[in-house]
């Protein structure tokens, strides 16, 4: 087994430089540059930073769900919902009460859209990989059309509702030249201690983590699979909303179209490197921020950011070929 | 003038024929008990390849020639992720689409630069929509009425069963995610012929939706068929009805665009489907 992991370690790295060399950069400069473009600069580090923090949040959402057995595909709709309610409510109540409240509406909407699925999964067997993409289709058309319809600014182009006053953002934790590090990112950690807490130390989250485990031998423990599993689903949605809500008061300061460059797929990975650990989904959302940081970097040496899906793609493989493994059974 | 009828005849037949193609390679691949949620990667990766031979020979026959390449080649890499490396199939999947998404993109940018506003040259539409039909066709025919269908369907149901009665699980597969590469192939280079030149993440979900067509038609070959003509009908409808108002209110374009997944999303609610899928979906 071992040698096999080898040769996919390989392929992986042959990819990636087959990849690099077709945009006409030397690897060892475009690794280089990967590297100073996220960790080299105050600004690198800032960008650095505010990639994770969306990560980190949607990485703690799809934790949850994965921990119970679930895979959140639905998290990018939840997050998208969770941002549209957020800035919806914070655009009529002002001051931090809109923070606030326009948190919380994030959180019930995320919660809300991640409801079907669960119960879907839950009282019907429907799978949840399939139902969380269709509702990610439906919440993303709903709220480009709610952007670019009664929601738009007036007099703007763009599918954009009108930005928060100042009053009604989230400040930043440090502002130090060129490095900033909003509110957003401690509050992420938060979650993250709470959801180690819950799955380590509460019944429910015991619960949760055995149906994800096993659910049958769960039934017969005794364990209200059904239960926890819609538990489970509307905990990660509320979690994804929370991310949205977030990045709308701490970064955007507004609900657009493009809300979204795929934070849920990015997250997934997040959360399968974090392996069942709570804790390590802070470092591993930091590796995919900075992995996207760095590879928006590249692209003043000319190398595209399609890079970044490639790098993460085979992060996620070769990390699954270690850690996700099921029993070959007797070859043949 | 084209009367209405007929133009949401075509446009279904549009809409549905890579939902066709893509679903019934994940039928492959699903029967044999690989989960294929990296359809969607298969399928672009083929399209990208599809305009790149197409661009670069000028020969639509070699566009689809190089879009089957490319999705075999994600499709086997699918086969030793999961049956060599043993990794869990959604992830492996998740993983593969990612990789297609990034280098599809990536590539376009740099070798298809400098075809910048050419059309690739590719087979006419007509051309897949038989396919689509032939494939569907085959799939029920090779499932249950040829040796290697019956020890596909076997070895999806229940590969320990199948290893004692002297099939290799793992081999079977290989053969089943031919097939998937060849149709997902079909797919990706259908979708060049309508749009003529690749843009990226231009298979925009329609794997996924495929694989919900397949979960619809209850893993059966016409039965997603079917399911797919209704999701390309619903898009049909929606092309159909942009802008017109409806009892006098104006609905928004996306409102109809939601109607295939608000359908997926109801009938998976409502049990359709879901209940028949192979029992050795997923295990070693």
């Amino acid at each position: 087994m071992n040698a096999r992991l080898g040769w996919l370690v390989l392929a992986g790295a042959g990819l990636v430089w087959a990849v690099v060399a077709s945009t006409g950069t030397p690897v060892p400069d475009a690794l280089r540059e990967m590297f100073t473009g996220a960790f080299g600069t105050p600004a690198g580090w800032r960008e650095t930073f505010k990639e994770s923090t969306p990560l980190l949040v949607l990485g703690a959402s799809v934790f949850w769900a994965l921990k119970a057995g679930l895979f959140n595909i639905g998290a990018d709709g939840q997050y998208v919902v969770g941002g549209l309610a957020a800035a919806v409510v914070g655009l009529r109540v002002p001051g931090p009460a809109g923070v606030l409240t326009g948190t919380l509406a994030g959180v019930g909407a995320g919660a809300a859209w991640a409801f079907l699925p669960g119960w879907i999964k839950a009282y019907r067997g429907g799978h949840e990989v399939i139902t969380t993409i269709m509702m990610n289709n439906i919440g993303r058309l709903m709220a480009t059309a709610l952007a670019a319809g009664v929601l738009k600014a007036p007099g703007q182009q763009n599918a954009e509702t009108p930005l928060l006053p100042d009053a009604t953002t989230l400040p930043n934790l440090v502002h130090n030249g060129a490095f900033r590090l909003s509110w957003a990112f401690p509050i992420g950690l938060l979650v993250v201690v709470g959801m180690a807490f819950y799955f380590g130390r509460t019944v429910g989250g015991f619960e949760a983590s055995a149906t994800g485990a096993n659910p049958r031998a769960s039934r017969f423990a005794g364990i209200d699979v059904r239960t926890a599993t819609l538990r489970a689903m509307l905990a990660s949605g509320a979690v994804a909303g929370l991310a949205g809500a977030l990045q709308v008061f701490a970064v955007k300061h507004q609900f657009n179209a493009d809300f979204s460059p795929g934070y849920g797929f990015d997250a997934l990975g997040v959360a399968l490197l974090a392996a069942g650990q709570a804790w390590i989904v802070i470092p591993s959302a930091l590796l995919f921020g900075a992995l996207a940081r760095g590879t928006s970097a590249l692209s003043i040496l000319g190398v595209p950011k399609g890079l970044n899906g490639v790098l993460l793609g085979i992060v996620v493989l070769v990390f699954a070929a270690v850690r996700y493994r099921k029993e070959v059974a007797a070859r043949g | 003038m084209v009367s209405p009828i007929v133009q949401l005849a075509v446009s279904t037949a549009i809409f549905s024929a890579p939902l066709v193609l893509g679903g019934l390679g994940a039928l492959a691949s699903e029967r044999s008990g690989v989960i294929n949620i990296g359809i969607e990667g298969k399928m672009l990766f083929a399209a990208w390849a599809a305009a790149f031979g197409g661009l670069v020979s000028g020969n639509p026959v070699v566009g689809l020639v190089c879009a089957i390449l490319a999705a075999t080649v994600v499709s086997q890499a699918h086969w030793a992720l999961t049956q060599l490396f043993g990794i869990d199939h959604v992830i492996s999947g998740m993983g593969l689409n990612a990789v297609a998404a990034g280098a599809t993109s990536l590539l376009s940018k740099t070798l298809l630069a400098p075809y910048a506003g050419a059309k690739a040259a590719a087979l006419p539409l007509p051309f897949f929509w038989v396919a689509a039909v032939l494939a569907a066709l085959g799939a029920a025919f090779v499932l249950h009425r040829t040796r290697g269908g019956l020890h596909l369907l076997a070895v999806g149901h229940d590969p320990d069963k199948a290893r004692q009665a002297g099939l290799r699980p793992v081999a079977v597969r290989f053969k089943a995610l031919l097939f998937t590469g060849l149709l997902a192939g079909l797919a990706g280079a259908l979708l060049i012929s309508n749009a003529r030149g690749f843009t990226d993440n231009m298979t925009s979900g329609r794997g996924y939706i495929a694989l919900a067509a397949l979960i619809l038609g209850g893993w059966r070959p016409w039965p997603t068929f079917a399911a797919c003509l209704l999701f390309g009908f619903a898009d049909a409808l929606q092309l159909q009805f942009q802008g017109t108002p409806l009892w006098g209110a104006s609905i928004p374009v996306e409102a109809w665009q939601c109607l295939p997944y608000v359908a997926t999303v109801v009938a998976l609610a409502a049990k359709w489907g879901g209940t028949k899928a192979p029992a050795g979906l997923g295990r070693p």
